[in-house]
């Protein structure tokens, strides 16, 4: 029997059109941007092209947008860069592990650390206006979908974190320094666009000889693929965007209607985060997947370390029976009510023993 | 004062047994429950919240449970 798989994971494969293009973006982009033979000058011009892509969809000027071989890094530049003497920093109880990190070396080094508490919805507190403080402001949280409002204060130095939020997330006004990962658009794994806002002081953190922003080393290929990704999933997502946000809410209906004793912590149009009473994730992850269906999960007994998710904690919400639910484009209605069957048989089946 | 010792036991038996416990007691009912898995301090007051019931934390690993619906 051939088991057909619904793939509702955060990751999703690149665009068909991207995989056929990669091919000739590697042919044609192999040569030093940096150098003066006529090869070099054809990246150079593939290079800007795709700085011109990024900066259009992400409303930003292209002289600031740079590029990092490893995303995580970009946590560290996007903070660091910015400390000045008698630098503060916030960030919130639901953010990422990489920003808990920093905060954690911050702290060691003496500096004056703040954690924002958030409220059952996940809404961060807003942090006191200060020119001195420096904020990771995550613009969506990847465990549970929810966005941040708008910072309104300009007397803060942000960070603004869009690896998850991708194009969803417009940034806020008085970002100083931000970061973007290429899958949040299905672009291609192993990149992360990072870019300074003009006017800002900002510093290179890592030992560096020149003026260069970022280290540099980032794939010129992948870039080109990325760019062409952005642009396909940004017209694709003005067509799909209501179809999604009307499966969402499908999803969660069902799940307080049909199955019950569940925490739906939160339903944008293409994330659905549920927790039930009573059930083993892994359990549960797993029976979904010998189903056919593929889901994230962010429950403690998925996690390397035992712990629960803190971001779940943070919320209040339930951290047990917790599945994650993406909604890729091109998902259908039929997709979602076969697994939301399976869904109800297997947490029934699991109760019941 | 009844006890339930869930102690070793992780995410998301302690919160099975306890809801199982109370199952057939009266309304107004209390048990201590002793549990040291992380998740079951957010877990617990997820569960009262979600049906209606009381949890107290007295320790990191000791609760005081009320039954307070059916």
């Amino acid at each position: 029997m051939v088991s057909i798989t619904s793939n509702f994971q955060s990751e999703a494969p690149l665009h068909p059109a991207v995989i056929d293009a990669l091919g000739a973006i590697f042919g044609q982009s192999w040569a030093d941007s940096a150098k003066l033979p006529s090869d070099s000058r054809k990246s150079r011009l593939l290079l800007d092209e795709s700085c011109e892509t990024f900066a259009k969809h992400f409303g930003i000027r292209s002289d600031g947008v740079h590029f990092l071989g490893e995303v995580n890094l970009g946590f560290y530049l996007g903070i660091f860069g910015l400390i000045q003497p008698e630098s503060t920093f916030s960030y919130s109880a639901t953010d990422r592990s990489e920003i808990f990190a920093i905060a954690e070396q911050l702290r060691a080094q003496g500096m004056q650390v703040e954690e924002l508490s958030c409220d059952a919805g996940g809404v961060i507190t807003s942090p006191a206006p200060d020119a001195k403080k420096i904020v990771a402001w995550q613009l969506r949280n990847g465990e549970t979908g929810i966005s941040q409002p708008m910072l309104a204060d300009s007397a803060l130095q942000i960070f603004a974190d869009a690896t998850s939020s991708g194009l969803r997330n417009p940034l806020p006004k008085n970002w100083r320094t931000a970061l973007w990962d290429s899958k949040a658009w299905g672009g291609p794994s192993g990149l992360g666009i990072f870019a300074v806002a003009p006017d800002t002081k900002y510093r290179n953190p890592i030992p560096h000889l020149d003026n260069r922003i970022v280290p540099g080393s980032a794939s010129l290929p992948l870039i080109i693929a990325s760019a062409m990704a952005l642009e396909l999933w940004s017209e694709r997502e003005q067509a799909e965007r209501n179809h999604l946000a009307a499966l969402a809410l499908l999803i969660s209906n069902f799940a307080k209607s049909e199955i019950g004793d569940v925490d739906v912590i939160a339903a944008t149009h293409d994330l659905i985060s549920l927790s039930f009473l009573y059930i083993d994730a892994e359990r549960l992850v797993s029976a979904l997947d010998r189903a056919g269906f593929a889901v994230d999960s962010g429950s403690a007994c998925q996690a390397t370390n035992m712990e629960p998710s803190h971001v779940l904690a943070a919320m209040g919400t339930l951290t047990q029976g917790n599945v994650r639910i993406t909604l890729h484009h091109g998902v259908t209605e039929k997709q979602i009510n076969e697994l939301l069957a399976s869904l109800k048989s297997l947490v029934a089946e699991q109760r019941a023993n | 004062m009844d006890e339930l010792d869930c102690l070793g036991l992780r995410c998301p038996i302690p919160v099975i047994k306890v809801a199982k416990h109370l199952k057939e007691k009266e309304v107004g009912y209390q048990i201590s429950l002793l549990s040291d898995d992380p998740a079951s301090a957010p877990d617990l007051a997820a569960w009262a919240r979600m049906t209606g019931n009381n949890v107290e934390v007295k320790s990191a690993t000791s609760f005081k449970i009320t039954k307070l619906s059916d």
